[in-house]
């Protein structure tokens, strides 16, 4: 039989916080969105004085000036190293890893002795919080569905000491009657209230209900899901090379009205996102941009559009990508708003050679050479960039970029020293 | 096509004589190799201040630290101490000569005291120092 284990980092960020700052410890801490503008992570402590994912700042600040809550600007440089050291560690347990998210990963324990997995998962959670600092809880299970349910008893309960395991079905069957259906995975908090208005209000009521209504009621995913809760593998693997988008989005400092400001930013996002393409060896055929105004000001006039552009060609060059995101941005920019956030969103991305293949099969040999010339002189151009920019702080870029140092522009006024990566911000030793 | 196939599966020519060098250049000296014996766990810190000035260890020089290692007797440990990163020798016995268990964190210089580690303190050991790099010039 299958078996996953999901191992997942408890509160991340804060966690990477504290591995540098152990004063952080025990004490209720938030880090912040980019731009300090809404909490998006926060420690248990945090949770329980009531503080809410997004919420904004501002109102934070009085429990700040008391002295009972830290705040931290996010760091990504250090949760991205912070990561990769997780990540190396459980790799080593099972080089055909799944990274998930940044603070999540299923290992494949086919192979490991049923009575061998709990002792190597908590030889796991030692050896992570020992080398990293991170505390990481780990869901046992015959699916990847119910190891994700099986991770949070572990992190909820301190007695399963960071690993639960779902290994009977009888103990299958207690944590989806004490799972919510909101909390189950690929239902979320988005399919949760219509499965409640029906009267499914937890995981056991769900796999009760016949195949059949689950498809009507919830199509093909909610069947997978169905079928996973019940112990059939029922998801695919996912490869980790194959991220399917990519995003750069950031809240801006001061609102933005005119549109020559606002190109600027989508430019300068197009230009992130086109580096992380050719990073990954990939290209994409669609390119998207979001633009926001400030939901918290709610005087003010609201506007929030979505335009994507579809690639003839699935691309990774800067000069496409940040091409077709202008084009995108001009479709959807009204003046009289005030925009407060915008991002870029590069979508349906294929390895670069499996883009090549398709598309010379039909178009005629004399277009495919120019379009190849031309291709290969903007490659030129990007594989320039990508040897002379370093990611902080780019110093060739296109025209319609941003010219001046771009992070002015962040506000990151309670960040911590990124401590791993930067030479000059080493932890100091007294 | 075909023909691009072909000329794709030729070997590779190289004109005139091969660069007797290039043998030895395989083996160049990779200082993470060497001086990191666990990536995921090391850290590096850089030292403010005087009290290791006796054991060679001076104001900015960097300290590579491994995270992975179990703490020793004599061990240069990065301690954390109420609030602050300290670099100390780890002694599991009295320095003054008492036959008391406890830890202590040993100063390598007259200025400082050993530092007894009490029930109160907010104490632990948060890695130990594998390297210092100095720069001499």
């Amino acid at each position: 039989m299958a078996c996953f284990a999901l191992v997942d980092c408890n509160n991340f960020f804060v966690s990477c916080e504290r591995a540098f700052q152990p004063q952080l410890e025990g004490r209720a801490v938030v880090v912040l969105s980019n731009n300090d503008g809404c909490a998006v992570a926060r420690s248990n402590e945090a949770k329980a004085l009531g503080i809410k994912m997004g919420t904004p700042f501002f109102q934070l600040q009085k429990l700040v000036a008391s002295g009972r809550l830290e705040v931290r600007s996010s760091n990504y440089t250090l949760y991205g190293d912070m990561s990769a050291r997780v990540m190396g560690i459980l790799r080593e347990t099972d080089p055909a890893l799944e990274v998930y998210s940044i603070d999540e990963a299923f290992l494949h324990l086919d192979e490991v002795a049923p009575e061998k997995r709990r002792e190597l998962a908590l030889s796991l959670v030692r050896k992570i919080r020992r080398w990293t600092g991170i505390p990481v809880s780990i869901g046992i299970a015959p699916t990847k569905t119910l190891a994700k349910v099986a991770a949070r008893f572990a992190k909820r309960y301190a007695g399963y000491r960071g690993v639960c395991e779902i290994d009977t079905d009888e103990r299958r069957r207690k944590a989806l009657s004490l799972t919510e259906i909101g909390d189950v995975w690929g239902i979320g908090w988005r399919g949760a209230p219509k499965l409640i208005s029906l009267g499914i209000t937890t995981a056991s009521a769900l796999v009760e209900m016949p195949e059949d209504w689950v498809k009507k009621q919830m199509g093909v995913g909610g069947l997978r899901t169905w079928r996973e809760l019940q112990g059939i593998v029922a998801l695919d693997a996912e490869k980790p090379e194959s991220r399917k988008s990519i995003c750069t989005s950031r809240s801006f400092a001061e609102m933005i009205t005119s549109f020559d400001e606002l190109r600027l930013r989508v430019a300068d996002f197009a230009a992130l996102c086109a580096q992380k393409l050719r990073r990954d060896g990939s290209v994409a055929r669609e390119v998207g941009v979001f633009i926001h105004t400030n939901r918290f000001r709610p005087e003010l006039p609201q506007y929030c559009p979505f335009q994507s552009i579809v690639l003839k060609v699935p691309a990774n060059s800067t000069h496409q990508i940040v091409g077709a995101a202008l084009e995108a941005a001009s479709r959807i920019y009204r003046p009289g708003y005030a925009y407060k956030r915008a991002g870029v969103l590069v979508d349906d991305i294929v390895p670069a050679e499996a883009a090549t293949a398709e598309h010379t099969l039909f178009e005629d040999p004399e277009k495919i050479a120019a379009a190849v010339r031309r291709r290969k002189k903007e490659n030129q151009i990007s594989a320039l960039m990508d040897a002379v920019n370093n990611p902080s702080s780019p110093i060739l870029r296109l025209a319609a970029q941003h010219t001046g140092p771009y992070s002015e522009a962040i506000r990151h006024d309670h960040a911590s020293p990124r401590f791993t990566t930067h030479w000059n911000e080493l932890l100091e030793i007294h | 096509m075909d023909d691009l196939e072909i000329l794709k599966d030729l070997p590779e020519i190289h004109a005139g004589f091969p660069s007797p060098s290039q043998d030895y250049m395989k083996g160049v000296i990779d200082l993470n190799k060497e001086l990191v014996h666990h990536p995921a766990a090391t850290f590096y810190g850089r030292v403010v201040g005087d009290s290791m000035v006796d054991a060679g260890v001076q104001e900015g020089d960097v300290l590579i630290i491994d995270k992975a290692l179990e703490p020793a007797e004599g061990d240069l440990c990065v301690s954390y101490v109420d609030g602050d990163f300290a670099l100390k020798r780890l002694s599991l016995t009295d320095p003054s000569g008492g036959d008391e268990k406890g830890v202590w964190l040993l100063p390598a210089n007259p200025k400082y005291k050993p530092i007894k580690v009490e029930e109160g303190n907010d104490f632990l050991i948060w890695g130990v120092v594998t390297y210092i790099i100095k720069r001499m010039r």
